[in-house]
């Protein structure tokens, strides 16, 4: 090797002042890792033996460490002044190497990071082409296989849709929690998923749920599974929901990048869709509803793709028509624009419907029309808006459908709205981040 | 390829946007690097992807909000020909001088769909210049305090003078001792040329800082 690497290193640490990580210089010569690492350290001793301006390095160090009588392998980038108080501290050291060297004395370890992006995002295929780390078992799926795995995906999925829904009624252990999570969350039922994954999917769903919770299917059953497992309340529904929402675009995004066979079901479970919400409540204007609502949830899904953030209720109203707007607010409506966008007040409360699972529960007994109050209503009351609010919203409702029975159903809404109103008092507090919007 | 003028003030707004948000991380790391303020304030976050020292002191962060508040109006009209964060020590003498000169091309084309992220890009390497500035510059002497100085084009502060952009926090007219800078050395930090403004950072420090 000749000599013209000490140069090519002299020139990028002293003249450009750069931080000069061994990644970054393998990627930069096109050098393999423990060539660069080994550039680095003669450079080094170089250096030093000449006295010239000081230089400063960090060195990576892994090795095993006791701690609290626990064994671990530890493996960290330490700067040259801590090297050796830190060797001296693990038990048996595998391995030290320079990771980078640089003139100035770095404060904190964020531009060591920073350094690597540029020059691994450039090289993002072939990242590894000079890494130490082989397996020899991964290996990129060929385009032609990849497409052999997506209709085989596809293919199945279609007839299992129909089944599905046609069995809806048939299991309702499972059934209710995937209803739910159909409606809101991932359109990628699991139904279409694997068989396999369905048979995982369905017991991690059954022993981590409550009735008020609900578990992602599979294949986001299993760490949405954990999240929910410890939780039995019901009031941490709506921000472990958000979560389940930022992850679930998030989760959704790399279906764009990489396509993995499970990641392809989901938009293409996307479109047709309905299906999934198989309700186990039987409600058939609930199904309706949901079948509006997964259609706007698509909708929010494909946005919230674009843009991953955990506060929906801002998506919420934005991507919808104007009149949501006015729907959220503590304002009475007019009846037909009111009636007509219930589907999609529902939808777009769904954060806020969430919270209020119970009261759903409630209401189901007492017929569709009342259904659709009780979201409102309770939503309201979510927003701690005035209980008088809460009456004038059903009251719209009414001019809508003419019924004698509908007024004692308000009266009801109107107990079980202030039931969840006191118990809104609670929630008052985290619904009162919405409110802010 | 669209071509938008300076007229077009909606994207006016979006390069002033990207340029405040800028200045106010390279802020944050200007105060954490040269250690005016103690490393304990400040917080990891993250920002074009890379781990950026923000501070969490309610009323720095604040004051640094107002200032680039006020600040993005004369870029958006792109009346803003440098933008100079001074280190003052406690005579109130500045001992260094990070300037940002911002121009932004007249007539902007937008000529990719990349052209945020190779934005994003450059500037990453602005924040990665910044975080190894010590090699390059003295120590300071403690007991530091900070500015922010913005030097416009034309009279352009006549009108910020009519308008006060936020409630108690006016913009004074500033005085030669904070202005100019007794045996200055400039040293070079970076460039930037994209589509949509020309950055260059670059640093005055006194000879003698103690």
């Amino acid at each position: 090797m000749d000599e013209l690497y000490l140069d090519n290193i002299d020139e990028f640490v002293n003249d450009h002042n750069k931080i000069v990580t061994y990644k970054w210089l393998s990627l930069t010569l096109g050098v393999h890792v423990n060539t660069a690492k080994q550039m680095l350290y003669h450079y080094l001793e170089h250096k030093r033996k000449e006295s010239s301006p000081q230089l400063h390095a960090t060195y990576l160090v892994s090795g095993k460490l006791e701690d609290k009588g626990q064994t671990c392998h530890k493996v960290s980038v330490v700067r040259e002044d801590q090297l050796e108080d830190f060797k001296s501290k693990m038990s048996l050291i595998v391995s030290i190497h320079v990771y980078s060297v640089h003139k100035a004395l770095l404060k904190d370890s964020g531009p060591l990071y920073g350094v690597d992006y540029d020059a691994v995002k450039d090289n993002l295929q072939s990242c590894s082409r000079y890494s130490a780390i082989r397996c020899a078992n991964a290996v990129p799926v060929s385009a032609v296989e990849l497409q052999q795995v997506q209709e085989i995906q596809q293919a199945p999925s279609v007839p299992e849709r129909t089944t599905s829904a046609v069995n809806g009624n048939a299991k309702p252990s499972s059934k209710p929690q995937r209803g739910i999570m159909g409606m809101f969350a991932n359109k990628s039922a699991p139904k279409n998923q694997d068989n396999s994954k369905d048979v995982k999917s369905e017991p991690k769903e059954d022993s981590s749920m409550t009735e008020a919770l609900k578990s992602k299917p599979a294949p986001k059953s299993g760490p949405m599974a954990n999240l929910f497992g410890p939780q039995t309340t019901k009031k941490p529904d709506k921000p472990v929901k958000k979560e389940q929402e930022a992850q679930l675009p998030i989760a959704l995004e790399p279906q764009h990048q990489s396509p993995t066979p499970e990641e392809e079901q989901q938009p293409a479970a996307v479109q047709p869709q309905k299906e999934a919400k198989t309700d186990s409540r039987s409600k058939t204007k609930r199904k309706e509803e949901s079948d509006s609502e997964e259609e706007k949830m698509g909708k929010k899904k494909r946005r919230r793709i674009k843009r991953p953030e955990p506060d929906v209720s801002d998506e919420d109203i934005i991507p919808d028509s104007p009149s949501q707007v006015k729907i959220s607010e503590p304002s009475p409506k007019k009846e037909p624009e009111y009636v007509q966008y219930s589907h999609v007040s529902s939808e777009t409360k769904i954060r806020k419907r969430r919270r209020v699972l119970k009261s759903r529960n409630f209401l189901d007994e007492e017929g569709c029309i009342v259904t659709e109050k009780g979201y409102v209503s309770e939503s309201y009351s979510e927003t701690d808006d005035d209980f008088q609010s809460t009456k004038q919203a059903p009251r719209d409702n009414i001019k809508a459908k003419v019924t004698s029975s509908s007024k004692d159903n308000e009266k009801k809404t109107q107990k079980t709205s202030s039931a969840s109103s006191n118990k809104g008092t609670k929630q008052a507090s985290i619904m009162g981040f919405f409110q802010k919007k | 390829m669209t071509t938008l003028t300076r007229q077009d003030l909606n994207f006016g707004q979006v390069v002033a946007d990207i340029l405040c948000e800028f200045l106010e991380v390279a802020i944050h790391l200007i105060l954490y690097v040269r250690e005016v303020y103690p490393s304990g304030i400040f917080q990891k976050r993250k920002k074009y992807n890379v781990p950026v020292q923000m501070s969490c002191h309610p009323e720095l962060n604040q004051y640094i909000q107002d200032t680039l508040h006020c600040v993005k109006p004369l870029i958006e009209k792109n009346d803003a020909e440098k933008v100079v964060v001074v280190i003052m020590d406690k005579e109130h003498h500045p001992v260094e001088r990070f300037v940002f000169e911002i121009s932004q091309p007249p007539l902007l084309s937008i000529s990719s769909d990349m052209l945020l992220s190779h934005v994003e890009q450059l500037l990453r390497a602005f924040i990665l210049k910044i975080s190894v500035c010590d090699a390059v510059l003295n120590n300071n002497p403690p007991g530091c305090s900070f500015t922010v100085l913005v030097h416009t084009r034309d009279a352009a502060t006549r009108n910020m003078e009519k308008v006060q952009v936020i409630k108690d926090f006016p913009w004074i007219v500033a005085d030669e001792q904070e202005v100019q800078m007794k045996e200055p050395r400039l040293i070079p930090l970076k460039s930037m040329t994209s589509d949509i403004v020309k950055m260059q950072l670059y640093v005055e420090e006194r000879a003698q800082k103690t």
